[in-house]
């Protein structure tokens, strides 16, 4: 009787990278990819529309950096990391649960943990690709005219890798949310736009309460401009130390999804 | 010979509702059938034995390795679940590579078993295109594939031959029956007597969450055969065919529903069924519909619970 010959050398780390690999697949084939993906161009449309007033319109001329900061703060920061983390982080379990695919991925021997990481590995890279073409092609619109200066890259990387973080931070949070909350997106709205979005304003220690805080203090400084505001009462974190946070924070956040996706009976209704 | 899936005082509650209640069970290599009607229970089994679900009481053991978060039974075990649910957005054969790769196949030996799986359930020319464009039976079919493909040493089919037209029913039906021959386990559910019936004369009836019998199926037709066989008749001259049966001595009994449907009653189901063309033919009667309620477990278990 044949039998599947890999299956008891596959280990840990190889279940992850199968898995990954089926859900980038799955993920970049999905019509909410596009539509995010659509969402994650929209400052490309500011940047371009900056750059034609500016060229064309000979508006009143305000520097690329200037607007591309801007566009970082009031767009990315404070919407998009934020819905992407959301929607694809709650997704990883509720996905598998509305379309009742659950049972093609528990009936294979792979742990349950190396399910959730897999596909959060995926995801999680799926969403940075996102964030980081509409970054980068603002980014290229808005600097034409600088990309010799090595100072606005240094910012472009450093504005790259802190959104970085915010997404992986963010999506392993709402993954474990995911996990064991049925109606985990309204949740997740609430805390994006509630409980991140006011807490971070907070004077003192409190604001230490958000991972937004972590996040923005890792932003190069001064941001300056018209949504500076959002970086009121921003009393920030040391860098390094505002790292480690987020890695923390993440290990944790996949630590707790990883046991609850494993011990948890998942009921698929009929 | 001793038993690939052992079960013992299994229950399970969905909140106040009874899936399965204090099942004892051994099944051994071969062909075993879980019978019931819909809602009796054979779902919940079936997802207990393979680990979906948690009991709430009991155990379960599968080659003498208990279920629940083991995925290393898993290489062992193929299951097809009944619910019509995919990844809709990959082909058919891209979903039994992906399911291959899970299972731990290199990527030449992932091709291979897929071609092979599609082969078995004629899916070979349909391999490439997107699952959501299949068909009910094609779904059907690459379902029971990905159970297959991996080779597995004990087969779960939850309701298999749903959705399939004949010809495609008795391919997964000879399918099923290599396993057997092959030495290997298969456990397939169904509500249908005579689907179970092609596959193996071993089953087990689940019934409102219990088992209610276990073992040969002739002791089940037996019952059937022993009890009085409804036939329900709709025709073209319903009051002439009626009054020609009336005549027959295993006609019990004859009734019309308003809609015009004829209901007969007979003790010789086979005699009765050996005589209606010749009866229809001498009569010019046209049939237009012709079925056998009884043939439907649930009136089987009504019989048998003496409801």
């Amino acid at each position: 009787m044949a039998q599947p010959e890999n299956t008891s050398s596959m280990g840990f780390v190889s279940s992850v990278k199968n898995v990954f690999s089926f859900y980038f697949l799955l993920g970049r084939k999905a019509r909410r990819t596009k539509v995010f993906y659509f969402i994650s161009l929209i400052p490309l449309m500011i940047a371009a529309f900056a750059k034609f007033a500016e060229l064309v319109l000979q508006t009143h001329h305000l520097e690329g950096i200037y607007i591309f900061s801007n566009i970082i703060v009031a767009f990315y920061l404070q919407f998009l990391v934020l819905i992407l983390a959301l929607f694809f982080g709650t997704s990883i379990c509720s996905e598998e649960l509305e379309g009742k695919t659950l049972t093609y991925l528990t009936t294979r021997p792979v742990p349950k943990a190396a399910l959730l990481l897999g596909k959060y590995a995926a995801y999680t890279l799926l969403i940075i690709l996102m964030m980081a073409a509409g970054v980068i092609l603002s980014f290229l619109i808005l600097n034409a005219d600088g990309l010799t200066d090595p100072s606005r890259w240094r910012i472009l990387f450093r504005y790259l890798g802190v959104l970085t973080l915010g997404l992986v931070c963010y999506t392993a949070f709402f993954t474990f949310i995911g996990t064991f909350l049925k109606r985990s997106i309204l949740f997740g709205l609430i805390f994006s736009f509630g409980w991140e979005n006011v807490i971070q304003y907070f004077p003192g220690s409190t604001q230490r309460f958000v991972i937004a805080h972590y996040i923005k203090s890792l932003l190069p400084s001064p941001t300056t401009g018209r949504f500076s505001f959002l970086l009121f009462q921003l009393e920030p974190t040391p860098p390094g130390r505002a790292v480690v946070v987020l890695l923390v924070l993440t290990a944790v956040f996949l630590a707790l999804a990883c046991l609850v996706f494993s011990k948890k009976e998942y009921i698929l209704e009929d | 010979m001793s038993a690939v899936i052992s079960v013992e005082k299994l229950s399970k509650w969905y909140g106040n509702v009874l899936g399965l209640s204090d099942v004892t069970l051994d099944i051994e290599a071969g062909i075993t059938g879980i019978l019931g009607p819909n809602g009796a229970g054979k779902s919940t089994f079936l997802k207990l034995i393979t680990g979906q679900i948690k009991s709430n009481i009991g155990t379960v053991r599968l080659q003498g390795e208990t279920v629940w978060n083991n995925p290393s039974l898993f290489a062992r075990i193929g299951f097809c679940p009944e619910q019509d649910a995919f990844f809709e957005e990959l082909s058919g054969k891209c979903f039994l590579l992906h399911m291959l790769k899970l299972s731990g196949f290199s990527g030449e030996e992932c091709e291979r078993r897929a071609v092979r799986a599609l082969e078995t359930v004629d899916l070979t020319g349909a391999g490439g295109r997107v699952i959501r464009s299949y068909s009910r039976g094609m779904r059907q079919r690459i379902k029971i594939a990905q159970s297959i493909a991996h080779d597995p040493d004990v087969l779960i089919m939850d309701e298999p031959l749903n959705g399939l037209d004949p010809l495609g029913r008795r391919k997964i039906i000879r399918l099923i029956k290599e396993f057997k021959s092959e030495g290997r386990t298969v456990i397939v559910s169904s509500h249908v007597l005579p689907e179970i019936e092609a596959m193996t004369n071993q089953i087990v009836l689940i019934h409102q969450g219990k088992i209610f019998a276990q073992g040969d199926i002739h002791y089940i037709r037996d019952l059937i055969e022993s009890h009085p066989h409804m036939i329900s008749i709709k025709c073209s001259r319903p009051r002439l065919l009626a009054a020609r049966f009336i005549e027959e001595k295993d006609v019990i009994d004859v009734r019309f529903h308003e809609d015009g449907e004829m209901i007969v009653e007979t003790n010789d189901r086979d005699s009765f069924f050996g005589r209606l063309p010749s009866l229809l033919l001498k009569n010019d009667i046209d049939i237009h519909e012709i079925s056998s309620p009884d043939d439907n477990l649930q009136a089987v278990f009504d019989y048998l619970i003496g409801s």
